[in-house]
């Protein structure tokens, strides 16, 4: 570890953590599970507290943080859903923000992505992966308890109809948060972007409270962060939001296999 | 009378409702994780706990009977021989909030062993294994050329410390075209099982990794031929000259066709595969021979028509 380094709390959640450089930030979560690191990302190790970096190149979840999103974030000792989990790089932050009592319920449909996701529950206490079609949340309705949390990574043209119908089973009632990582390009390109997520919020709004959105450009392209509280009496505190980062965009290169 | 839910949740079983205490449970499906993943997933009556048994013959015939999943309730309902409906969802919300938490190490050992329980389930299926052979097989065949290529390349001075390793090496690389020789020997087979239309049309390498690029019989279905012409491809299509193949450049006879009249030749194979895969998927009637001699007639028209 390079001595030095400031880690200070970041606004929004006690294990996410940053540090600020002179022309950017970086954001660290303190990690639940074991080293070594899940899909080759940096870690440091922070006065006896295990961090690993989370890149907004990699993850969406952390793009928005980036991005100056300003709504809720998973807090410590909940339990959270997430559609579309795939091999589980947000879905091991995401477990990170929730803590050894918190629970992440991770669904994922693919059989190939779900395997690598069971490895890494297999030395993440809590998580809690799921070999299911999120567009059959009774399927798994026996699995998953009522939850304070949603978040969904699901590129399908359906995606806004799926999260509904997910947040209407599990969610414990009005006020409970949901995070909706939208990708515009599984919708049509029939509407542009900025139109789908217009689109996309006036439907949410007849049944939830939202923040403000953020769009996560330039790390992810035609994809905007979408969330609140569900519930239409819900309302959504308002908290300041940090400036956005400047950007820095690594390439990420071919992927092996 | 409030109804009664018999709720599966994971590794358990819960009563709740009703007018007896507020909710019985956990019944566990088995101790032992493992055991209790395959009871889960099953379900039927031998799968039951034994202790839900006295629970349920207390529930009084006047209320109503709910339970989750619906295996469940066909369980249920062999067992006591009563009616047992489906809950709305704000009825099974209102249930299930009274539930108690569960040990979180026996939770999370469930979920573990449900989660490779299930996994296994799906790799057995004969399309995923087709999958799984595809992609094994396209990487041992890359490696082969990659050998071949660095041997063919490769200069020592004899008796030097660096040739001491090539007899090694010369093996590794025999049994590494064994492997891929083996594996291509077993794609063949279970493509021409799995998709024998397709098959006959593209050939049996080619329609399997066509299958393993779409992920799945069903939806390389339902692509449009188009869509099937360009599976794999490296570039972008646009409006200027955008890619004309992708995996199906390997396919039979592409090389029979001459090199300016690829593309069209590429679009009337995809035309073709992707009535063969229809067929495959849907009717499994046997469309291939027609579509062979399509094919051929298509290569020679385009062989004659040389610009």
């Amino acid at each position: 570890m390079r001595v030095g380094r400031a880690y200070r709390p970041a606004d929004g959640s006690p294990r996410l953590l940053e540090v600020v450089h002179a022309t950017r930030r970086e954001l660290w979560t303190e990690t639940v599970g074991e080293l070594p690191p899940v899909y080759g990302e940096r870690w440091s190790d922070a006065g006896g507290r295990k961090l690993r970096l989370f890149e907004p190149g990699r993850s969406k979840l952390a793009a928005a943080v980036a991005q100056g999103w300003s709504g809720d974030l998973p807090a410590p000792g909940e339990r959270w859903l997430y559609l579309g989990a795939a091999t589980g790089t947000t879905a091991s932050h995401l477990a990170d923000l929730l803590g050894v009592d918190g629970r992440l319920y991770a669904v994922e449909r693919s059989v190939r992505p779900f395997a690598r996701l069971l490895t890494l529950a297999e030395r993440w206490p809590n998580l809690r992966p799921i070999l299911a079609d999120a567009r059959d949340p009774t399927d798994y309705s026996s699995l998953v308890p009522p939850v304070d949390g949603l978040y969904a990574d699901i590129a399908q043209p359906d995606q806004l109809d799926i999260v509904q119908r997910n947040a209407e089973l599990f969610l414990r009632g009005e006020g409970s948060r949901f995070l909706l990582a939208l990708k515009t390009a599984s919708m049509g390109r029939h509407l542009s972007p900025p139109e789908h997520r217009r689109n996309a919020e006036a439907s949410l709004r007849e049944v939830a409270a939202l923040a403000p959105s953020v769009s996560l450009e330039p790390f992810h392209k035609g994809h905007f962060m979408i969330g609140g509280r569900w519930g239409r009496s819900s309302s959504v505190p308002v908290r300041a939001g940090s400036t956005p980062t400047k950007p820095r965009v690594r390439h990420r290169g071919r992927r092996e296999r | 009378m409030r109804p009664t839910l018999v709720v599966a949740n994971g590794p358990a079983v819960f009563v709740t409702g009703g007018d007896g205490p507020r909710t019985s449970g956990p019944f566990l499906f088995a101790e032992d994780p493992s055991e209790a993943a395959l009871r889960f997933e099953s379900m039927g009556r031998a799968e039951l706990p034994e202790r839900l048994g006295p629970i349920l013959r207390e529930i009084p015939p006047t209320s109503r009977l709910l339970a989750v999943p619906p295996r469940l309730g066909r369980a249920i309902s062999e067992w006591t021989g009563r009616e047992v409906e489906a809950p709305t969802v704000q009825e099974l919300r209102r249930g299930r909030s009274a539930l108690p938490a569960l040990d979180p190490e026996v939770e999370r050992r469930f979920f573990l062993a449900l989660g490779r329980l299930r996994l296994e389930r799906a790799l057995r299926a004969p399309e995923e294994v087709l999958i799984t052979l595809a992609r094994e097989e396209e990487r041992v065949e890359r490696s082969v050329g990659r050998e071949a290529r660095a041997a063919e390349s490769f200069v020592v001075v004899p008796n030097s410390p660096a040739e001491r390793h090539l007899p090694t090496w010369d093996r590794a690389r025999q049994v590494l075209g064994e492997l891929a020789s083996e594996l291509r020997r077993n794609l063949e087979d279970e493509a021409r099982r799995l998709v024998p239309n397709l098959a006959a049309v593209v050939g049996p390498r080619t329609a399997a990794r066509l299958v393993a690029a779409a992920g799945g019989v069903a939806p390389l279905a339902r692509m449009p031929s188009a869509r099937i012409q360009l599976l794999g491809s490296r570039r972008r299509p646009s409006p200027e000259r955008g890619p004309r193949f992708g995996i199906l450049y390997r396919a039979d006879r592409v090389l029979d066709v001459p090199l300016g009249r690829r593309g069209a030749y590429a679009r009337s194979l995809a035309a073709l595969a992707a009535i063969a895969v229809r067929a495959d998927a849907s009717t499994h009637r046997l469309v291939s021979p027609g579509l062979v001699s399509r094919r051929d007639r298509r290569v020679e028209d385009l062989r004659r028509a040389r610009p």
